[in-house]
């Protein structure tokens, strides 16, 4: 059983959509049910490199942001509907987090090339971030968005050398999917909320930038990212059943997630083929 | 009596001298830090830090020492950096986050607290290895210490393998375990020239 919780497929895949399946069948029915989210990847967490924080590595602090996304979310969401004001300051808030982040790297560089490096991943964490909190009313479309993320940096993170990433990104991809089966099973829909995008645009945002600045994404993988929470915006049978539905955008979404792994693969090899 | 017994201190002086504390540089060319890891129990992976800089003192006298190693955990070869049809090398691999973290923690040092001689020679090292911003004591033990003149320059040299284990696991680099061990041999061969 502890070989078992060994291997990456159970830490990142099975024991994360597992515990994700379990709580948002156990909170379908409150406005929490996206906790499922940061369920499944604290499971990861424990299960991979467990809960530690000394010293506060790049991969410390992400877990930290993680787990505090969505406490920030359920402030927000127990509160009046928030502002397109209010979402974009959370956007920036989370850009200026992801300096805090990776500052033990960017000190290390050039000043100029630190800076560069800084306000890039800045500029790219927030624009993921209000992309996916833009889908915070409609639980198929961030479904669909979570799963194309968590698997495209999950996937782009193994071909850029980091079993660390390949984990991560899947369970972000697998507690999606455990919302969108729910959603499907239940047949309605359920609002991911501040509390369930926030995790994902934050989590899968600080995995790429991860990916770039500890192993060896390309930064040209990372606006590319940017496609999937613009993919599943694309029109769905609204009147078609709700599988299909689900079936349609989750489609959306892996075709470009695709795009970003593609990217990937091509700094790895030098080609498509 | 008192006349004697100063004579013999001022006698003394130069030998007292002779044998202040000595440093020695190590010379990479002759010297390697290596790394050893059971690997599923089927065989060893071995490793090497290409890039690496080493001090020593000694007070041959005193029978005191010490020991300061740093080492560029980016230099880190296993000896696959060639990706071959593989999206990455193993090398690519073991510098990332999963393992020596090298953008984060570009450097691992050992620092010695003290040298335990046995007889003429020093015989084990006592210190701390820091890794992945984590410092632990790790203990050394001296396998062989020699002496001679380096043929070219005439300077003394010494050369020295030294060895010891951790888990690193105690490090915070937990990927792989238990399938890629978590006990890792470590030996330090070097030769030093004395400044």
């Amino acid at each position: 059983m502890l070989a078992l919780a060994d291997h990456p497929a159970v830490q990142g895949g099975v024991a994360p959509l597992i515990v994700a399946l379990v709580v948002a069948v156990a909170l379908a029915r409150t406005r929490f049910a996206w906790l499922a989210i940061v369920a499944g990847y604290a499971t990861m967490v424990a299960l991979s490199t467990g809960f530690s924080f000394s010293p506060l590595t790049v991969a410390r602090k992400t877990v930290l942001l993680g787990l505090a996304a969505p406490l920030i979310g359920i402030a927000i969401d127990l509160g009046p509907r928030p502002s397109r004001a209010m979402m974009t300051a959370l956007a920036v808030a989370a850009g200026v987090a992801s300096i805090w982040v990776f500052m033990s790297i960017l000190t290390q560089r050039d000043t100029l090339k630190g800076i560069a490096a800084g306000g890039g991943i800045a500029v790219f964490v927030a624009l993921l971030v209000v992309s996916t909190l833009r889908l915070r009313d409609d639980g198929l479309r961030g479904g669909a968005a979570g799963l194309g993320l968590g698997l495209a940096t999950g996937i782009a993170g193994v071909l850029s050398a980091s079993i660390g990433y390949l984990v991560a990104g899947v369970s972000i991809a697998a507690g999606a999917g455990a919302l969108l089966l729910v959603q499907v099973l239940l047949s309605r829909k359920i609002a991911p909320g501040v509390i369930g995008m926030l995790p994902v645009g934050l989590l899968t945002a600080l995995f790429a930038a991860g990916a770039l600045m500890l192993a060896e994404l390309p930064w040209y993988a990372l606006p590319l990212l940017l496609l999937v929470p613009l993919a599943v915006t694309l029109r769905a049978p609204e009147r078609a059943p709700i599988i299909v539905r689900a079936a349609v955008l989750a489609g959306y979404s892996l075709v470009a997630a695709a795009v970003p792994i593609l990217a990937a693969w091509y700094a790895a090899r030098g080609s498509l083929s | 009596m008192s006349k004697s017994l100063a004579l013999l201190f001022l006698a003394a002086v130069p030998y007292t001298a002779a044998a202040a504390p000595e440093s020695f540089t190590v010379d990479p060319m002759h010297s390697s830090v290596n790394f050893a890891i059971d690997y599923g129990g089927l065989n060893i992976i071995y490793g090497k830090f290409t890039k690496f800089g080493a001090k020593f003192t000694m007070d041959r006298a005193a029978k005191t020492g010490s020991v300061d190693v740093t080492i560029e955990t980016a230099s880190v070869d296993s000896g696959d950096s060639d990706k071959g049809s593989r999206p990455r090398s193993r090398d690519d691999h073991l510098r990332t986050a999963d393992f020596f973290n090298a953008a984060e923690f570009p450097r691992m040092t050992y620092k010695s607290s003290r040298v335990v001689f046995t007889g003429d020679n020093p015989s084990a090292i006592e210190g701390s290895l820091t890794l992945l911003g984590v410092t632990k004591p790790v203990a050394l033990t001296i396998e062989r210490f020699k002496c001679n003149p380096a043929t070219a320059t005439a300077k003394e040299r010494c050369g020295t393998v030294a060895v010891g284990k951790f888990k690193r696991s105690e490090f915070g680099m937990t990927r792989g375990i238990p399938t890629i061990n978590d006990e890792v041999a470590l030996t330090i061969s070097v030769q030093g020239i004395l400044d």
